[in-house]
Parts: C-alpha cells; structure tokens; sequence
C-alpha cells in the first residue's frame, strides 16, 4: 500500500468528488422514469419507501440506541391515516401526508413515555407488543365503521382522469402524471422527495447539538445527563420524529397501490423487522446506510421474485435454491446479513468506509478551523 | 465565600438509603477532596448534587437551593460533572465530545469553539487527536477529554468522581497537576472524590472522610494527617 491518495476534508479534491457522486445521482434519478422499465420504476420506488421507513428507525435505533420493533404500526398509521381520510372524508391524498405526519408524531410520543424508563429487550417487548397490537386494533369491531375491518378499504389514492394536468418542460416530461396511463413516474418522484426531505431531517437532527447528544445518551446516558441534556425531551421528540417520519412511506403505499388491508405485509411486525433487517445490513447509525440497504434489498427480492420455479435459477446457483418451493429472496437477504455481521458489522456503508481507508488517506481539518474567532485573530497573529 | 453547601443530604437507590445526611462545604477557589472506600458514598454524593438522582435534604449552590433543579439547570448553572469511568462518548470524536460538553451553553457557536481552542492549549494531546473517536484514546487521555469536556460548559464549580480509577500512578500525578493549575489560573472550585488519600490530600483546601454514608471527619489535609488515629484508620499511611 504505498500509492496512497490523500485527500484533504474539504479541500479541493473532497468538494470535486461531492459534485461528481451529487452529478451521478442526479443522473441516475432521471434516467430511471424516463428510460427505465416499467418494473425498474416500480422497484425504485418501493425502494424509497423501504429507506425512508428505515431512515426514520435509524434516527432511533442507530443514533439514540432505542430499539423499536413498532414501526411497522407507525407505517400503518399512515398507510390508514390516508386511507380513512381519503375514502371517508374525500380528502386529496396529498393533503393527508402532514396530517399522517403529526398524527404518528403524537403516537410517537405517546409510546416514548414508557421508552424513557426502560431499555433493550424490554422496550424491544413493549414496541413489539404495539407492532402485534396494530393489525388487531384495525380489526376491532368497534372501529369498523372506521377501518372497514380485515375486508380493508379501496380506493385510497388518486382518481385519474383525462382532465388532470401533466407537467412537461417543453415537450420532455420525466415527471409522469395522474392521467392514468404514465403514472409510475409520478409516484416515483414522490418517494424521491419524501426520501430527500426524510433525509434532511435526519441530517440536521444528526448533524446538529441535538444529534451529538444523541450518540451521548446512546454512549453513556448518565454522563449525557450530567452534561446538561434533557434525556426525557430529547428521547420524546427523537421517537416522535421517528414515528412521523415512518408514516410518510405508510401514506405513499396507500395512495400507491390504492387498497389497504390491515394483514399486508408491511403493516404487520413481519415489516417492523424487514426496515429492521435494511437498517442494520446498510449500515445503522450512518445516514447513508437505509438507502443502501433499501436497495440491496429490494433487487435482491425483484431479482429472485420468480425463483420459485427451478429453471427460472441462473444455472450457476440453482443447486443452491432448486429445493425452495418458495422465492428464496428474504432468504439469500438474510444469509447476506449473517455474513454481513461477520465481516462488516457497520453493515454495507462501514464496509465501503473499510475498503475506502485501504487507499484513501482522508486528512481531517486541523483543531478549530473555519471558526470566526480564529480568523478574527488571524491577522494580530502575522 | 461559600460556594455549594449541603445540609442533610441524603440519597438512595429504592429501599436503600446510601447517604443519611451529609453536611458539606465547598468554598470559592477551593480544592475539596472527600475520601471515602467503596460504597461509602462518594458518587452518590456527586450524583445527588448534579442532580441525576432523587434526593432530600438540602443543597445550596451559590445562596440559591438547587436540591429540586434539573440536571441541566444544575450544569447551566455551573456546576459541571467529570462522571466516575471517564464516561466519554466513545463513538463521537475528541472535538465532538467536548462540544458535547457545552450542550447547555445558548451563546454563539464562535464562542464555544473559542472555548474549544483554549482548552486545546491546555490539554495539547486532545488537540493532536482532535479527530479521533474518543474510544480510541489511552485511560489517561480518556481522563482528560472527561474533564475539558466539563470545562466547556464554563462551570465554577467542578465535580471530580475519582479520576484516578484504573490509572497508573504517573499518570495519575500529571492529572491532579492539571486540576490544581485549573483551579490556580481559572479560579475553578474542585470538589474531587478519591480513594488515593495520599496524592489527593496534597493539593486539597480541606478534606472530608466519608464513611457508610456519613461524614466522619473533616478538616485541612494538615489537621487529618496529623490526628494518628484517623490517618491509621482511614488514610493508611
């Protein structure tokens, strides 16, 4: 190893690689509803669901190390919380993304005040008995006339007509429409946005006095405290974001698919454990991991969709999976986590950061720059 | 002019009552060293007077009764806490760990990092590993960070839980030379708590001996060394 590169924190050569990855995205966002298949299209977008239900249970679980096995119940909130006030109410589906926000907020909260006392297994017992309680609380014959019960509710997303808009730019329209036929896009988009402002919410939170107390508290909570940071607050607004921020990709999937039922997979504790599975095999604690892992996951299970029928197997690894009646997806996932923990236990981002460090050499910024008062004094110094 | 006093204090953890009622002083620019053995109390009487658990009694800090005031007003108010362990956030760098420290401070981001680069001068090893996760420094460093990462809440009053635990003897030395030009150069009061008797009582004002709870001896570090039944009792040398 002795062609190392160096690159120095924000340095010229730091900010050209920023630009060039920030240019690849931005590419690759646009070309996969305009050139993409149709399938592809749909994959991504269920992708960005799946991350940003993650991203909200990293900003807990990865950074204040509080575990929560109820997130599946937050993501139905928003999947009913649109549901009901678009069936029901007649509400455009836009309009309940906030309200399916505050409404999970407040849930958040509300399942945060027994989180303050208790840690580890037994919130994990106490959030997984919210996850099983969920489906069941839909169900209950008392609220029926509300939820419509196990038979679920249709018509939960956009009426599409010939008379809606397109938004094109001069002839070219990657954006897709609510017309009917060029729809995919559209949804697209909006898991794109919902992953971007999830994104920065976890950012600034993370990035922020509040994310260092964050780690603080997930660290050494006592020392936290006796530093000053209010670990009841902190924790009660933390679990409420994360709650809210988990309903968005919920109200999607309700005005995406356009029927909900109370037994669908992510609903239920299956999908607390799959945003679980995505969080800890991208990378927990780092903000870039739920989005690699959301993706992994979901080729990994579009790809292997059909693996239920033997000659469907590329040759090279049929002997492995011919034996599975069913598609073996969430089980190759689930080896790649095993070996994962094995190998790179920060998940797929840590194990980039570990091959990165093979030959990159990144200089950090010298003690106290780019502070006012060192410029300030600068000039009495020469 | 007396600084933090405590009058009954007691504390405990459910059903068991650890302290049962400790009258203590700390005056302005005063280094205060408690001994005490293992479970005599030492770090329930930091963990009451910072506030992380419940407590009766009272406890007045610059005239004012704080034994019902939060953590955080408690740190606002300056009093700063080095825990027992070091108690460092291992995941977060060195910078980050004392930026940590000035959680509570509502002043402008130029100021705490003016802060930053102060106490870096005097703790030039942190600044050479600025960068690093504090995980990854030696005890002693690890010892350091703890206490300029308690300075960068600007405390007066700065409460030392054993920072000699699990340190060698040198180290151990160089540590205490450090709180005591602390409290020399920036006015800072010291209420330290220790098993090492022999390196704490020299650069304590007074001294106080903890036993089972309760405060059985107090007095300079010269009118306890020089009572041979106490030093034989409690100090072992």
């Amino acid at each position: 190893m002795s062609a190392r590169i160096i690159i120095k924190s924000g340095g010229r050569a730091s900010w050209a690689i920023r630009a060039a990855a920030a240019a690849a995205v931005v590419a690759l966002l646009l070309w996969i509803p305009t050139r993409g298949s149709d399938s592809l299209i749909d994959t991504c977008t269920t992708a960005a669901m799946l991350m940003a239900a993650a991203m909200s249970l990293n900003l807990l679980l990865g950074y204040t190390g509080q575990i929560s096995l109820g997130h599946s119940a937050f993501f139905g909130i928003g999947v009913y919380t649109t549901a009901i006030a678009v069936t029901r109410w007649g509400w455009s589906p836009f309009v309940t993304l906030p309200v399916a926000f505050a409404v999970a907020f407040v849930v958040g909260l509300l399942v945060s005040l027994p989180a303050l006392r208790i840690k580890g297994v037994y919130l994990a017992l106490v959030t997984l008995a919210l996850g099983l309680v969920f489906p069941a609380f839909i169900k209950w014959p008392k609220i029926e006339w509300l939820t419509n019960g196990s038979r679920g509710l249709d018509q939960t997303g956009f009426k599409f007509s010939k008379d809606n808009p397109t938004y094109e730019l001069f002839g070219w329209n990657p954006w897709g429409n609510l017309r009917g036929q060029n729809v995919k896009p559209f949804y697209f988009w909006v898991g794109v946005l919902m992953v971007v402002f999830v994104y920065l919410v976890c950012r600034g939170v993370v990035k922020s006095r509040v994310g260092r107390s964050l780690v603080a508290i997930r660290d050494n909570s006592t020392a936290a405290a006796v530093m000053g940071v209010n670990l009841a607050v902190t924790k009660g607004i933390v679990f409420g974001l994360s709650a809210a921020m988990c309903a968005l990709p919920g109200s999607l999937s309700a005005i995406r698919t356009g029927t909900v039922t109370p037994d669908s997979a992510l609903l239920t504790v299956a999908g607390s454990i799959t945003f679980l599975v995505i969080m800890v095999v991208g990378g927990s604690g780092s903000l870039w991991g739920p989005v690699m892992g959301a993706i992994v996951y979901q080729f990994i299970i579009e790809r292997t969709g059909d693996w239920s029928d033997p000659d469907k197997i590329p040759g090279a690894v049929r002997p492995l999976f011919s034996w599975s009646d069913v598609a073996p997806g969430g089980g190759i996932f689930a080896m790649a986590l095993i070996l994962l923990m094995f190998f790179a236990p920060f998940g797929i981002v840590g194990l980039w950061h570990k091959l990165v460090a093979k030959v990159v050499t990144v200089v950090p910024k010298p003690a106290g720059t780019t502070s006012l008062v060192r410029e300030e004094t600068a000039p009495a110094e020469s | 002019m007396t600084l933090l006093r405590t009058q009954g204090l007691t504390a405990g953890y459910g059903p068991l009552t650890v302290l049962e009622g400790i009258d203590i002083e700390v005056n302005e620019g005063e280094i205060v060293v408690m001994l005490g053995a293992n479970g005599a109390g030492k770090t329930t009487t930091m963990r009451a007077i910072s506030g992380v658990m419940p407590r009766q009694g009272i406890i007045e800090y610059e005239g004012r009764a704080i034994q019902k005031a939060s953590p955080d007003a408690i740190v606002r108010g300056g009093i700063a806490q080095v825990p027992q362990g070091r108690g460092t956030f291992p995941e977060l760098s060195v910078a980050d760990n004392m930026r940590a420290g000035a959680y509570v401070r509502r002043d402008s981001a130029a100021s705490v990092q003016a802060d930053l680069e102060k106490w870096f001068e005097v703790f030039p090893r942190l600044a050479e590993r600025h960068a690093q996760r504090a995980g990854s420094l030696s005890g002693g460093e690890q010892q350091m960070l703890a206490i300029a990462r308690a300075l960068m809440s600007r405390p007066k009053l700065l409460l030392c839980d054993e920072p000699s635990m699990g340190l060698a003897p040198l180290i151990t030395q160089e540590l205490f030379h450090v709180i005591e030009r602390l409290n020399r150069d920036e006015g800072l009061s010291v209420l330290l708590v220790e098993q090492n008797a022999n390196l704490a009582m020299h650069m304590a004002s007074r001294v106080y001996l903890l036993e089972t709870g309760r405060i059985v001896a107090s007095g300079s570090a010269a009118e306890l060394g020089a009572d041979d039944t106490i030093r034989k009792a409690y100090l072992g040398f």
